[in-house]
């Protein structure tokens, strides 16, 4: 079985947020529980000012901290689906340990005050369990990956597009979105992506074009002193969160 | 343990819940798309059941005209994807590409055609409509249309139209207008759009027309104010060309210059932020350099006939001694303007240091292939035009035009003609209405003698009588209600105006409406649409419906054919054998027959099967001093001068003129509306920008990456990501220096109040200030995004969704007199504390 990893090109990226929006009506999620965000920091001031971004899906780290703290063990990494970290949303007992033990910011609990109001599940309530049923919804729904739209109280992520990624052909090294045989087995961010800031592969084939990628121009992980071992690479200039500091008022 | 208990909760939930799923499956649950809960699966609902169907499509979220595959499934859209297929899209999408289930689904669509019951119109009235059907909605327009050309006033109605797609839409509206008896069919909206920096290339290289580029072989870009990536045009095409150009070899050098922070400068190599309003002061300067560097593509523009460089600062030259070879006035242009235009002039201007003027030039000029490029930020100011010349003048000094890794112009597709001639159907009443009256926007006239269209002066015209007062307008992916400067004074003026609305969704012009006629989404239409300027060579796409209408609406090409119909007389013959928007189309696709697409697209089935139609390559290139065309297998074919001024640059000499020919035919005007003496009007040359609004403060109001087309304000999605640089939390701020934040007093997070004079009377609007030390002090942001008071529920949310208001409200209705692009970028503003 592969290793999916992921490769985010920060010389290319553009801060479009492409990939927060195909995320987004790819799987369903609600306005603000960004699977896939995009963080803006501003430094400096004019004129020298900077701007830069950062693109941050789930990492899938090879040693999960929220798998750690899990109580229910709904939060599982999964080595036979390519060492993706799932959420069963029928054992997810919605505690948020997870949500406070992953060092990267990229787990939801989407049952509390609605980013943008009035509150979209107001429009189109629930049925069936879901939290909410839009009249657009993926076909593809799993629970016990933490695919589809979620039941009320339960924490969702990122499951590097479980569903589409799963039925890619064995034994592939990389999910090239250009080729039209594998574009459907691509996860949405990486598919959508117009600068081709992002690229999926197999961590464990050394002839990868991810491994390609992350030799030629020294991968880096995020926050890798922690241990946790991201399958998210980022390339280029700039793969770094400055410190949090409260706005100046 | 309340987490068992909580465990236990919900188990309970879900049975309960999914009992009623099962029981609710025939009814309207089947309908929203959810299988059935299986009594086996009973505690989550199984994957949807059934084949998903990929309909071809184009987005509608700006004009960039991206091709889409949209994924179906039991006849409910549920993804959106780019079309690998298309040219533009390459299997991509930029951020709003994929919102455009929401706007098929959007909770706020009108779901048929109705009419006004309540005959006071205001912000505050309720237009009361009541459902008709669509004959009656058609008849009443048509009695009113007819009953308009018995009293000899069909001039009286007028067509506003925002974004046309192609033949089967706005294409129609010049027969309409021709067959019926009016000037006014259609009022464009370009004049609020970017129609100066057409109007620049009109003045210098002879094209009506913004440029296609060649951006993959380009080696140096000068990005003057065209957010490239953010809503430059195509924003998907442009991002991927961007990825491209960091990667090859060489690097693509980017150099920006912009009024304010955004990811474009941010992502470049270089960034200044300019004085609003002064970019044609740094392109003299930058023109300046190239000329007394001896920088110039000399196989382009031409030299002294010994080699000697004679343009030295100050110094006039001799005409007679510099031979020009594509070019038209370089030794008036230096010496009446660009002698004294030194960097050091320009940094008075611009605040940009002459030390990297400097530099730039001596890149841009050097590193070829270069493009300078532009848009609505230079030209959205009094002296626009003049800006964008200067601007374009550079493509010129580096011999870009027609070059590879160049610009160049637009190619259109190969169609087929429509079955029936407009011609053939005139009666004498439309016949004796051709020229009788001019436009109510008077656009073309001696009022605006240069300008294409001048929607934004329809308010005033119309309420001043003058040159007439409108009876009826029908109005076409438009919304001037907000969207125009001044907008209040289309509140006022639309009172009195029988208004038919043609939008899917409500908004501030169709509470004015007396009918509303709503159109199609776009996932449900059928309709062509031939490209924007992209890379030259032609190409049409076509939006195939992927459902069926989810509501009860109609084509737009289908309601004027149905009110064609039902004018009096020959009109309707015309109409009734036009048919339908698929006839038209047939007939359009058949011009494939002769000349198949590089996919293979050769008639209407395999159109709708691909979604485009196109055919590589641009027909014609420089280089190295000549103009060649394609000769079917290369650029062989050498052109002679009246070759590239007939195919090419149809200014008056046949060149690119830095002593424009354009304007020199309205000297006169120019001198009486811009103070610029006649016999300069020609010369590319520095003109001060006039600012609006009396107060302190430049105000810009620029579109965002998730601008969908006017929509995004109601979009949900939209909201949640309406970054950068400061929103992202379902609004936008206002963003202000520090400095000039605090000199107010000020915080982070306040509610402030922007003020300026418009048409004498001090106008308001308030939003939240968020503190930015990117941005320059003396400038404000503030994203044209929100404001709205009718456009859906999320649009018009009150609380702590409270959104800013409409930027529009403090911008003056003053255009650039040559272009006449509205000046949305030069107001200066008051700011306090609310």
């Amino acid at each position: 079985m592969a290793k999916w990893g992921m490769v985010i090109d920060l010389d290319k990226c553009t801060g479009c947020q492409a990939c927060t929006t195909a995320c987004a009506m790819e799987n369903d999620t609600l306005p603000g529980e960004s699977w896939q965000d995009v963080l803006f920091y501003n430094e400096g001031e004019y004129p020298s000012a900077q701007m830069k971004w950062l693109p941050r899906p789930c990492m899938q780290c090879e040693d999960p901290s929220c798998v750690h703290v899990c109580p229910t063990r709904a939060t599982y990494k999964d080595e036979d689906a390519g060492g993706i970290v799932f959420v069963d949303w029928n054992k997810c007992i919605g505690c948020k340990y997870c949500m406070i033990a992953c060092p990267y910011g990229v787990r939801f609990f989407a049952d509390e005050q609605p980013l943008v109001e009035p509150d979209i599940r107001d429009t189109y309530p629930g049925e069936n369990g879901q939290m909410w049923s839009p009249p657009y919804q993926n076909p593809e729904q799993d629970w016990r990956r933490g695919i589809g739209i979620q039941p009320k109280g339960v924490v969702s992520k990122c499951t590097f597009c479980y569903h589409k990624v799963s039925k890619a052909p064995e034994g592939v090294a990389d999910l090239d979105e250009d080729d039209p045989e594998l574009k459907e087995y691509v996860p949405a961010c990486v598919r959508t992506c117009a600068p081709k800031a992002r690229f999926f592969g197999d961590l464990d084939n050394p002839e990868s074009n991810v491994n390609r990628l992350i030799a030629d121009k020294k991968g880096a992980r995020l926050l890798d002193h922690t241990g946790n071992r991201p399958q998210v690479y980022y390339l280029g200039a700039g793969a770094s969160i400055p410190a949090f500091r409260p706005r100046e008022s | 343990m309340n987490i068992l208990q909580t465990l236990i909760t919900r188990r309970r939930f879900l049975q309960a819940t999914s009992a009623a799923g099962a029981a609710t499956a025939m009814g309207y649950g089947a309908l929203r798309g959810l299988a059935p809960v299986r009594e086996s699966a009973a505690q989550e609902p199984a994957s949807m059941e059934g084949e998903t169907r990929i309909t071809k499509n184009i987005c509608h979220q700006c004009p960039a005209r991206c091709g889409i595959d949209v994924y179906t499934r039991n006849g409910r859209v549920h993804a959106i994807y780019g079309d690998t297929g298309n040219p533009i899209a390459n299997g991509k999408l930029c951020p709003k590409g994929h919102l455009g289930t929401y706007l098929l689904y959007d909770p706020d669509r009108f779901e048929g055609p109705m009419k006004r019951t309540n005959p006071n119109k205001g912000r505050n009235e309720d237009p009361e409509f009541v459902p008709i059907t669509w004959e009656e909605a058609f008849d009443i327009v048509a009695e009113r249309l007819n009953r308009l050309r018995e009293n000899g006033e069909s001039h009286r109605f007028a067509h506003f139209y925002g974004r046309g797609w192609g033949s089967s839409d706005a294409g129609m509206y010049g027969d309409f207008g021709k067959l019926y008896g009016t000037p006014n069919s259609a009022i464009g909206h370009a004049s609020i759009c970017a129609e100066g920096s057409k109007r620049a290339k009109e003045a210098t290289d002879g094209n009506n027309s913004y440029n296609a580029y060649d951006y993959r072989n380009c080696n140096y870009i000068l990005n003057f104010g065209a957010s490239f990536l953010e809503a430059f045009r195509p924003y998907n095409y442009l991002m991927q060309m961007w990825g491209h150009m960091r990667v090859k070899s060489p690097q693509t050098r980017i150099t920006s210059i912009d009024v304010r922070m955004n990811p474009t400068m941010a992502a470049s190599d270089r960034y200044h932020m300019i004085k609003p309003g002064t970019d044609g002061a740094m392109a003299l300067a930058i023109a300046h350099v190239i000329l007394t560097e001896g920088l110039w593509d000399k196989e382009f523009v031409g030299d002294f006939e010994d080699g000697e460089n004679r343009f030295r600062t100050g110094e006039t030259i001799d005409a007679d001694v510099f031979e020009e070879r594509w070019t038209h006035g370089i030794a008036d242009w230096w010496n009446e303007e660009l002698k004294d235009r030194t960097p050091e002039w320009a940094e008075e201007i611009t605040t940009i240091p002459a030390s990297d003027m400097q530099r730039i030039a001596r890149e841009f000029a050097t590193t070829k292939p270069a493009i300078a490029l532009m848009e609505r930020g230079p030209t959205a100011h009094f002296n626009g035009t003049y800006n964008g010349m200067a601007i374009h003048a550079l493509n010129a000094l580096a011999g870009s035009m027609f070059a590879e890794g160049g610009l160049f112009y637009q190619m259109g597709p190969s169609y087929g003609p429509l079955p029936v001639s407009a011609d053939d159907y005139m009666d004498d009443y439309a016949k004796d209405m051709e020229g009788k009256h001019p436009r109510i926007d008077m656009a073309g006239t001696d009022k605006w003698p240069m300008a294409g269209t001048m929607m934004q002066e329809t308010a005033k015209h119309h309420l001043a009588g003058d040159p007439y007062k409108l009876d009826t307008a029908m109005f076409f992916v438009t919304n001037p209600i907000w969207s125009a400067p001044d907008p209040i004074l289309w509140e006022e003026a639309l009172k009195d105006v029988f208004i038919i609305d043609t939008s899917p969704y409500p908004g501030e012009t169709a509470m004015y409406a007396d009918i509303i006629m709503p159109e199609h989404t776009y996932l449900e239409r059928l309709q062509d649409s031939p490209t924007y300027p992209f890379e030259g060579w032609p190409m049409s796409a076509l939006r195939v419906p992927a459902v069926d209408p989810v509501y009860d609406t109609k084509h737009f090409g289908d309601m004027l054919i149905e009110i064609g119909k039902r004018i009096d007389g020959p009109m309707s013959e015309y109409y009734a054998e036009l048919g339908d928007v698929e006839n038209m189309l047939r007939h359009r696709a058949a011009g494939f027959a002769d000349d198949p697409g590089d996919n293979g697209v050769n008639d209407f089935e395999s159109w709708k099967e691909k979604g485009v139609w196109y055919k590589k390559p641009y027909h014609w290139r420089y280089w190295r001093g000549q103009f060649w065309e394609w000769d079917g297998d290369d650029y062989t074919i050498e052109m002679s001068e009246p070759e590239v001024k007939d195919k090419l640059m149809p200014t008056g000499s046949g060149k690119f003129e830095f002593k424009s020919s354009f304007l020199e035919e309205h000297a006169g005007y120019i001198a009486e509306e811009m103070g610029i003496p006649e016999d300069k009007a020609g010369i590319i040359q520095w003109v001060e920008p006039r600012h609006t609004g009396g107060g302190d403060l430049h105000f810009v109001t620029p579109k965002l990456p998730l601008k969908a087309e006017g929509r995004s304000a109601n979009l949900p999605q939209a909201q949640a990501y309406m970054q950068p640089i400061v929103g992202g939390q379902g609004t936008v701020f206002l963003e202000v220096h520090p400095r000039t934040a605090h000199e107010r007093g000020i915080s982070d997070g306040d509610t402030v109040r922007l003020s300026a004079q418009v048409r004498g009377e001090q106008k308001s609007i308030t939003a939240v200030a968020r503190l930015m030390p990117s941005h320059r002090p003396d400038t404000l942001v503030l994203p044209h995004e929100y404001g709205h008071w009718a456009q859906g529920r999320w649009a018009t949310a009150n609380g702590r969704h409270a959104k800013p208001g409409n930027s529009g409200e403090l911008t003056e209705n003053l255009s650039d007199p040559i272009s006449g692009l509205a000046s949305y970028y030069t107001s200066k503003v008051t700011l306090e504390r609310a």
